[in-house]
């Protein structure tokens, strides 16, 4: 039953943003309880259709568009955990904003976009096809942009929302391009009979495409899973366009936290995922001498895994180190699908999966926790804050067990062959998976780099988190600040999130055995690297664990027991901390160099040259646009209002056009 | 055979007759509930011909129901449904409501009876219909001169065309000895061209042409659109328009090609001096009905270039656009109506309602009515997702896969003359919305009335509905194109 009426998941958000767009002013807190019923809805249908199709089921609906394509619906196990993650994280959320958003007099607007954003992102994960999935991809895209610069008199907010849209934007290109040369492939072969479409089926739907996959030339295959996958790098945030995502921070923090955990960076991973098989069938390739794209993936996300988490240990701002914090996350469930991907075959979607569902929970957190601490001291700024902890008790504990959750702590009594279960936040379990399927590819194919920066990531990941979380929350007060908790409605969603952040992890089990059967479901075959079972030493099952502890202490000591004073390293100049404050130079390679110097100084300019001087010049004083305007008043004139002369035009055109038959035909 | 097919044309006729007879037992107050009741009648046809799939032919094969005739009843029921609902309003405490609904219901009737008709006789007897109907309505505000005026030079050039038309039939019945359209083209299939059935046709393209305002046959219409209440203006512009098309649909493609006569240079032309002169003139337009007008000349043009090729798929796209132009246009007329009463309610007396100058500041004044002209606008122009956009896309994309498949390059220019068309167009409804957007407003916002909003509302779903889900429409005019080649 909750199968049918799925188009509703979508549907319900869109209609919340309609109504409370224009209705907003005039209900209760700007027409918040619009949206939270809306996405309520859409998480209990989304539950009632997991618990239908649960274990083997899926929904298929689909209806002809235009020209081949179709719109529909594709609920499979990979959709439908993510449906019920991203509607249920985004349903605290809004509620979360209730509170958060109390003072702000956009209100009705704020509502509607964040509504409008969660419905773009649910159609995205229930899209069908990859047309219908590109279109909503770039609803998610405008609606950050407008919730981003949502503070749009901010000059820093209006400016983040448009590097935001523009270097998603690069990404999206190429995602645009890597769907016309796949549309482009599936007719070549359909041209050529060796591939044809069933009926009920179409041509962008994601069955046919993995079907088609096994048919279109495999350099091909390549180029269009790297430009997917470059729809992927910028949608993510991954290096090198990573740079949009900390500047995201703009906004209010709940939209940070919307479009880090639940919406948005999520999606390209997501899209990863989704065209998983066509990935990985592009191994074949590499005997042809091309480069197989999911050692790509695995590098692109292993090497922005580690370049990110640098940039997090050094940020005072608490939302930008959470903001890395998500750009080094993403990178890891990148690296999940590219190593584990060429070895685990299916497995790989279902360890990236989870980690990112995982991390929905424990990141929302985060930022909803940041969100609170900045609530109540006004600062965004971790130098201001310190000594925290008594006055903002709920918040300093959820915020820990997110901080817990994110370092991968927990102790791996199953992975060390003893008979209980292992135990740990989500994040030990969802990352330890990654940490290990990176492992095994490198004892596999013989290349340890991937595992190298995923370990050295995690250690850095604990540093920095607790770095944020010792600064805020112990020691002694740094500034004249008066923090106060929380209302209700902002702290219980905390609570909530707390609660899953603790206890998701337990889940693994039966998640991996699910979402592994999705491609099954779909028959498609993925696959598997053939070995002996791989039985790696108790230190190296122990080890994530280790350096995430580690991490703390390392954390503990410098920034609770201030046993090396910071202060030294900061002020000396230190070229290292330089670089890594400075982001690596990043954002004045993107605004100065490629923005202003590149595109304004030599495109634009010369663009303007040459519409100005030559165009313009040549047809002298702009003649074309002057002709049609006097050409207009002229036969404006013929027009003369008299009825006789009209009378005399039509029959004027009758014989002409008589003459000009006579002329064409003759004797007549 | 059923009569229950022609089930809306009976029940509009019957309703038309008894809203007379309703406004002679009641008072002057009560007549407002007229336009309701014509509506409901409107939106109990538009259901029926939207439910039912039958075909037929009635009266000794006069009239016929398929998939044309029913996409055309279509687009005249919405479009007067449309116009009926804004009359509410428009026409609201006026004491000949009686006659206006009547009016309005019979020409509907009579648009309906063209697109049925599968015989000259009967063809001509819509046409009329509609025509006596119009003239009528398009003279309704006695005391306005400006009304009065259009309609007497609709009446003139309209008696003019119809002479011609029927001159054209009456060849056409010399030629073949018969009045059934389907025994005519029988009989031009297997007699070779006479000359004279060529000249008949012209007569006939003079004809529709008048109701299709092509060039040279327009003059009437932006002097009758700028002078009628705006309300019927809508129904000129989007609805009576059409007949033209809808019988030039069903003799003019099957005759030519029976003729073998290669006429598409002809249609050409027409269509590009048609949409050329439409656009160019729009440009110096001041008076937004007037405007609008000259684009719907415009639109006549790229509509004529489903002529020009003759596939189904061109045809197809031609359909497509009529439906689109309908409610586009159906919809600005409307629009323009609203401005028109919020000119009014500032300022009795007030000359030029539809001036330019009165759509300053229009977003804020009347926020729907300015989004939902800015709508019709780039639907209009032809920018997605929009009916006009699909119209024109499978009408141009036609067009350019005959050009490639004859590597015909005169066809290819005329793709290109109707894509820098659209471009020009642009600039003319771009002017208007800079008035709505970025001027400021001339005066305090008003509350725009239930029943305008009510029309133009549908009008945006109707419009923005079938460009993003155009594929039943498609299919409905691909099944319409297949009645208008006989396959």
């Amino acid at each position: 039953m909750f199968g049918e009426i799925s188009a509703l998941i979508v549907l319900l958000p869109v209609l919340a943003f309609v109504l409370t767009l224009f209705l907003g002013k005039k209900l209760y807190s700007g027409g918040a309880l619009l949206p939270i019923a809306a996405i309520a809805g859409s998480f209990i249908i989304s539950l009632g259709t997991f618990l239908e199709i649960y274990p083997d089921g899926m929904v298929q609906q689909s209806w002809p568009w235009f020209a081949g394509m179709n719109i529909g619906i594709l609920i499979d196990p990979l959709a439908v955990v993510m449906l019920m993650m991203v509607s249920f994280v985004s349903l605290l959320i809004h509620i979360y904003a209730v509170g958060y958003m109390a003072h702000d007099p956009a209100k009705p607007r704020y509502f509607a976009e964040t509504s409008l954003f969660t419905a773009a992102m649910l159609s995205v994960i229930l899209s069908d096809n990859i047309l219908q999935f590109f279109i909503s991809w770039e609803l998610v895209g405008l609606c950050s942009f407008l919730l981003i610069g949502f503070w749009y008199h901010k000059p820093s907010a209006a400016a983040a929302a448009k590097k935001a849209f523009l270097v998603t934007r690069v990404g999206d290109v190429l995602f645009l391009a890597g769907i016309v040369l796949l549309y482009v492939n599936i007719s070549e072969i359909i041209a050529t009979r060796a591939f044809s479409i069933e009926p009920g089926n179409f041509i962008l739907q994601f069955k046919t495409m993995f079907e088609a996959a096994k048919l279109i030339d495999p350099t091909q295959l390549t180029l269009i899973t790297l430009l997917f996958f470059g729809g992927a790098v910028g949608k993510s945030g991954q290096f090198p366009l990573h740079g949009w995502l900390p500047d995201a921070m703009e906004g209010p923090t709940t939209v940070s936290a919307l479009i880090h955990a639940a919406t948005m960076v999520t999606a390209g991973v997501y899209l990863v995922a989704r065209t998983f098989p066509m990935f990985v069938a592009t191994p074949a390739t590499i005997s042809a001498g091309v480069p197989d794209a999911l050692l790509i993936v695995a590098y692109v996300g292993g090497f922005t895994a580690l370049f990110a988490a640098t940039m997090g240990l050094v940020m005072n701002d608490i939302k930008r180190v959470l903001a890395y914090s998500t750009v080094s996350q993403l990178g890891y469930m990148m690296l999940a699908l590219g190593t584990a991907g060429a070895v685990l075959g299916a497995k790989a979607v279902g360890i990236s999966m989870f980690h990112l569902i995982a991390h929905a929970f424990f990141k929302a957190l985060l930022f909803l926790c940041a969100g609170s601490v900045i609530h109540a001291m006004g600062t965004n700024d971790i130098r201001e804050m310190g000594g925290l902890f008594g006055k903002m008790k709920i918040t300093a504990i959820t915020m820990l067990i997110a901080a817990l959750a994110l370092a991968g702590i927990g102790f791996p009594f199953a992975g060390l062959g003893m008979p209980i279960l292992n135990i740990g936040t989500a994040g030990f379990f969802s990352k330890d998976a990654i940490i290990e399927g990176a492992l095994e590819y490198g004892e596999v194919k013989g290349d340890m780099i991937p595992y190298g920066m995923a370990i050295i990531a995690a250690l850095l990941t604990s540093i920095y988190i607790f770095r944020l979380w010792f600064m805020t929350f112990t020691g002694k007060p740094r500034s004249e600040r008066h923090a106060h908790e929380s209302p209700g409605v902002m702290t219980r969603p905390l609570m909530i999130l707390a609660i899953f952040a603790l206890l998701f992890g337990f889940s693994q089990a039966g998640f991996y055995g699910y979402v592994e059967k999705n491609f099954e479901l779909m028959n498609v075959e993925i696959a598997v690297h053939e070995g002996e079972a791989f039985h790696p030493s108790p230190i190296i099952v122990m080890l994530p664990v280790i350096v995430g502890v580690l991490g703390i202490l390392i954390s503990y000591a410098i920034y609770n027991r201030r046993m090396l004073d910071m202060s030294k390293i900061i002020s000396s100049g230190n070229p290292i901390y330089k670089l890594l404050l400075n982001r690596y130079y990043e954002p004045k390679l993107a605004a100065d160099i490629i923005g202003v110097k590149l595109t304004h100084d030599v495109v634009a300019q010369s663009g303007e040259f040459i519409d100005r001087k030559i165009i313009d010049g040549l047809v002298i004083d702009n003649i074309i646009g002057k002709t049609v305007f006097q050409l207009g008043e002229l036969v404006r004139k013929l027009q003369t209002g008299v009825v006789q002369n009209y009378a005399s035009v039509t029959l004027l055109g009758l014989g002409l056009l008589i003459i000009l038959l006579k002329i064409r035909f003759g004797g007549i | 055979m059923s009569y229950v097919l022609l089930a809306p044309e009976i029940l509009l006729t019957v309703l038309a007759l008894a809203v007379i007879f309703i406004g002679l037992l009641v008072s002057d107050r009560s007549k407002n509930m007229l336009g309701y009741i014509s509506a409901a009648g409107l939106v109990a046809s538009l259901v029926y011909v939207l439910g039912t799939k039958g075909e037929g032919s009635f009266f000794y094969n006069a009239l016929v129901i398929d998939p044309l005739s029913q996409f055309f009843k279509l687009i005249f029921i919405v479009v007067s449904l449309l116009a009926v609902i804004a009359s509410i309003k428009y026409f609201e405490n006026n004491r000949n409501q009686d006659e206006y609904y009547a009016l309005i219901l019979l020409a509907t009737v009579g648009m309906m009876v063209v697109a049925s008709a599968n015989d000259l006789v009967s063809l001509f007897v819509g046409f009329e219909l509609a025509s006596m109907s119009t003239y009528v309505l398009a003279g309704f505000e006695k005391k306005n001169p400006a009304s009065l005026e259009a309609a007497l030079k609709y009446f003139i050039i309209g008696s003019l065309s119809s002479a011609l038309m029927l001159f054209g039939m009456s060849l056409v019945y010399g030629v073949t000895g018969s009045t059934n359209i389907p025994a005519i083209i029988e009989f031009f299939k297997i007699n070779p061209a006479s000359g004279l059935d060529v000249i008949a046709m012209v007569f006939l393209v003079a004809g529709f042409g008048f109701k299709m305002a092509l060039v040279p046959f327009h003059m009437w219409a932006p002097d009758t659109y700028e002078g009628s209440p705006s309300v019927v203006s809508a129904l000129l512009a989007a609805g009576s328009k059409k007949m033209g098309f809808v019988a030039a649909f069903r003799i003019l493609v099957l005759a030519l090609v029976a003729l073998r006569a290669d006429l598409w240079v002809t249609f050409a032309i027409l269509a590009v001096i048609t949409m050329t002169y439409g656009n160019i003139v729009a440009i110096s337009q001041r008076s937004i009905k007037r405007m609008l007008a000259y684009s719907s000349i415009a639109q006549a043009g790229y509509i004529a270039l489903a002529f020009v090729v003759t596939t189904q798929m061109s045809i197809a796209g031609g359909i497509l656009l009529a439906l689109g132009h309908a409610l586009m246009k159906g919809g600005a007329f409307i629009a323009v109506a609203v401005v028109g009463y919020m000119v009014l309610s500032d300022n009795k007396n007030a000359k030029n309602i539809d001036n330019l100058e009165n759509f300053a500041g229009l977003g804020k004044r009347a926020p729907i009515t300015a989004f939902a002209l800015f709508v019709f606008f780039l639907a209009l122009a032809g920018i997605p997702p929009s009916a006009g956009f699909i119209g024109k896309f499978v009408l141009f994309y036609s067009i350019t896969v005959e050009a490639v498949r004859q590597a015909s390059t005169w066809l290819l220019i005329v793709v290109v003359i109707a894509i820098l068309n659209s471009a020009l167009s642009i600039y003319y409804y771009a002017r208007v919305i800079r008035y709505m957007y970025v001027l400021p407003p001339a005066g305090e916002k008003i509350k725009e009335p239930t029943p305008y909003v009510i029309a133009i509302v549908l009008a945006v779903i109707g419009t923005i509905g079938v460009g993003l889900y155009p594929q039943p429409f498609i299919d409905m005019a691909m099944n319409a194109a297949k009645v208008v080649l006989g396959v």
